[in-house]
């Protein structure tokens, strides 16, 4: 496998075990999703040009307008832990169950 | 020479005001000379009639034509409107010369006689009326200047809500008068009494409901009456020419007026009788425990409308008319003298504070006393020769048992709170400070009272004998029911002056019941006049701000749907929210399984 790739998915898992393990702050696990993201578009543009599959070289559009909605989604929930705790710590999510 | 005679006598007062020379002092004096000179005037065509019984309608001015229906300017000199001028004459004559004293320090008592003036010619307009339109001219007339009037002293909030409750209750009755006159344009094709009582049309129910339903507004019947004690803000001349002689019968004369159609229709009658009987009884409860003078007289006016309202259900519209005709003298004069009592008292008008009266002020007292006597049918004094006729007819005729039982009831309450009226203003010892100068001495006080007494004690006498009954009277009964109003009106007497003596030695306790209601007016002010505007407003609320704005644009789909979909995922979900655990067990589980298959 080219040495590219590699470096690739190493920065994407990286970033994976970034969003899986964070100490307090929620806003660091948004972040490294945004992180995921990037890598996953770099990933898919790299491909669809070196192995000259012309067809495929929409797929990492799509994925940049579906990673907008997604950031958006993330954002809006973290106003309204910050609406409603005042820190978007994350003890604070089990605190008051509705 | 019947019109021109008629037709002068409505035009003198009209140049009178149409001159408008307010400024000069003269306008006082010119104006009631104008209105003596009327009353002269119009007896000819009274006397006239008297002689001949011929009754005329004059119709000279064609004002416009719709399609078949003509309109012009024409007036009815019939028995009813050729009694009732003079005597609307004479009594705006006395109260015009009564208010030179009594509104004397007023610094625009020329625009006061402006108004009275202005009333009479509507009021004259009204009676004298052929067509339905031009009646209602003078309705609205009427309606309009008693509120300029009642509103006199506009500085007070007191007369301002009083002159609105007068105008909206008016306005509820005139919704049944203009629903009458659709009813006749649309069904007869005129509105001229000629063409209507010929035609005689067999369904008058709906139109006859109008009618009453207006006169129940502008005579102030159970269910429209607050309007007439709380009139009593206006200066007394208003008091007694509006609402005790003249305005107030408005509503009874044109029911007097459509007596041929009221004859043929039972359930109208039956309506009416009823209507007048709960007035009578409800007014003359509450007449029994009011303390000032003024609303005291008012109730008694109320409950001699509905005594006129039960003798037209009776189908005597001829007795009902000249007890209107008496009533109008008797009024008259009890509230000109309550107005000299309150003036010489320094504006007191709580009868609590009254007394001692009959040797200070003995004009004013023997106006009092003659006045109560007539208004409960002493016997050869003028309400006997239109009172009497009207129980004795109500007590032999098919009515309803229950009507007359509370007619008889209301007669011996008649004689209660006039008897309570003479014990607290004239009798006993003076309640008011000493220093206040009473003075009865002036001329234009003396001399309306005085021609006001004579027509109190003879009037009765002169109409009922130049009159020619139009239906015979009842000539036989039993000696019981003969005796019946006269029994009634002396244990009334009795059973005040007996409880008026007991009040000098008893303590005051909390009032009862009864004494609340009756001093509340029954409530009915109260609850009303809170209940009714408050279901307007909040309906109106609902309709305009709720549903539109409130819930159609926020609370429908995007309130709703927040509170939907945050109710369904507390309820289904059973998470606690460790974020950090499951993310580790994630990660430790990928890990796992890439380990395990490399």
């Amino acid at each position: 496998m080219p040495y590219i790739y590699i470096n690739i998915i190493l920065a994407f898992v990286i970033s994976l075990i970034g969003t899986l393990i964070y100490r307090s702050h929620l806003i660091s696990s948004l972040l490294c999703l945004e992180g995921m993201i990037l890598s996953l578009f770099t990933l898919n543009a790299l491909l669809s040009l070196n192995i000259n599959f012309t067809l495929s070289t929409i797929v990492p559009l799509i994925l940049l307008v579906f990673a907008a909605c997604e950031a958006a989604v993330g954002l809006a929930l973290l106003i309204i832990i910050s609406n409603t705790y005042g820190l978007d710590y994350v003890q604070n999510l089990n605190l008051l169950q509705c | 020479t019947l019109t021109l005679t008629s037709l002068i006598i409505l035009t003198l007062p009209i140049t009178t005001t149409l001159l408008q020379n307010n400024k000069t002092n003269c306008f006082l004096y010119t104006t009631k000379t104008a209105v003596t000179y009327a009353f002269a005037i119009s007896l000819i065509p009274t006397l006239l009639f008297v002689q001949s019984n011929q009754e005329a309608y004059i119709s000279n001015w064609h004002w416009m034509t719709i399609y078949t229906l003509k309109l012009s300017l024409s007036f009815k000199l019939d028995f009813f409107s050729l009694t009732f001028m003079p005597i609307a004459l004479f009594i705006t004559w006395s109260i015009m010369e009564f208010s030179l004293w009594y509104m004397h320090s007023d610094p625009h008592i020329n625009r006061f006689f402006k108004y009275l003036l202005l009333f009479l010619i509507t009021m004259l307009i009204l009676v004298s009326a052929n067509n339905l339109l031009q009646l209602f001219m003078g309705w609205e007339g009427v309606g309009i200047m008693s509120f300029l009037l009642i509103s006199w002293w506009h500085g007070r909030t007191d007369a301002n809500t009083a002159a609105l409750q007068a105008m909206l209750y008016n306005r509820i009755g005139d919704m049944g008068f203009i629903m009458m006159m659709a009813w006749f344009i649309i069904h007869l094709n005129s509105w001229e009494f000629q063409q209507i009582f010929l035609t005689n049309p067999k369904n008058t129910t709906l139109p006859l409901l109008g009618l009453l339903l207006a006169s129940a507004g502008k005579s102030a019947q159970f269910g429209l009456h607050p309007w007439l004690p709380s009139a009593m803000e206006g200066p007394t001349p208003v008091s007694a020419l509006l609402h005790s002689s003249t305005m107030v019968m408005a509503g009874v004369f044109t029911l007097i007026r459509f007596y041929p159609l009221m004859e043929n229709n039972l359930t109208i009658q039956t309506l009416t009788l009823c209507l007048g009987a709960i007035t009578t009884l409800f007014t003359a409860i509450c007449a029994l425990t009011q303390n000032d003078i003024k609303k005291i007289i008012a109730l008694s006016t109320s409950s001699q409308l509905g005594l006129m309202m039960v003798t037209i259900g009776i189908n005597q519209p001829h007795l009902a008319f000249i007890h209107m005709c008496t009533h109008a003298f008797f009024k008259a004069m009890l509230f000109l003298s309550s107005g000299s009592i309150i003036h010489n008292l320094n504006n007191e008008q709580d009868i609590r504070k009254m007394g001692g009266l009959y040797k200070t002020m003995p004009i004013t007292s023997t106006a009092i006393t003659i006045g109560s006597l007539a208004l409960t049918g002493m016997p050869f004094l003028t309400g006997f020769y239109s009172k009497d006729p009207i129980i004795e007819t109500a007590n032999m005729s098919y009515i309803n048992t229950w009507a007359l039982l509370i007619t008889l009831i209301a007669v011996s309450m008649t004689a209660s709170y006039s008897t309570r009226i003479i014990f607290f203003a004239l009798l006993g010892q003076p309640r008011y400070p000493s220093l206040t100068q009473i003075n009865e001495n002036n001329p234009y006080l003396v001399n309306p009272i005085k021609r006001l007494i004579l027509g109190s004690i003879f009037m009765g006498f002169f109409i009922s004998m130049n009159t020619i009954p139009h239906t015979t009277p009842q000539m036989t009964m039993p000696p019981h029911l003969k005796f019946m109003a006269l029994a009634v009106t002396l244990l009334g007497f009795t059973v005040a002056t007996e409880l008026n003596n007991m009040t000098h030695n008893l303590m005051f306790k909390q009032p009862s019941r009864m004494h609340t209601f009756s001093t509340t007016l029954g409530y009915y002010p109260i609850t009303t006049h809170r209940i009714l505007p408050y279901l307007s407003l909040t309906m109106s609320q609902n309709l305009a701000t709720t549903i539109m704005d409130s819930i159609w644009l926020e609370k429908m789909i995007p309130k709703n749907l927040t509170t939907m979909q945050k109710t369904a995922a507390s309820l289904v979900s059973n998470q606690k929210g460790l974020m950090k655990l499951y993310f580790l067990s994630f990660l430790l589980s990928i890990t796992l399984g890439l380990l395990i298959a490399l």
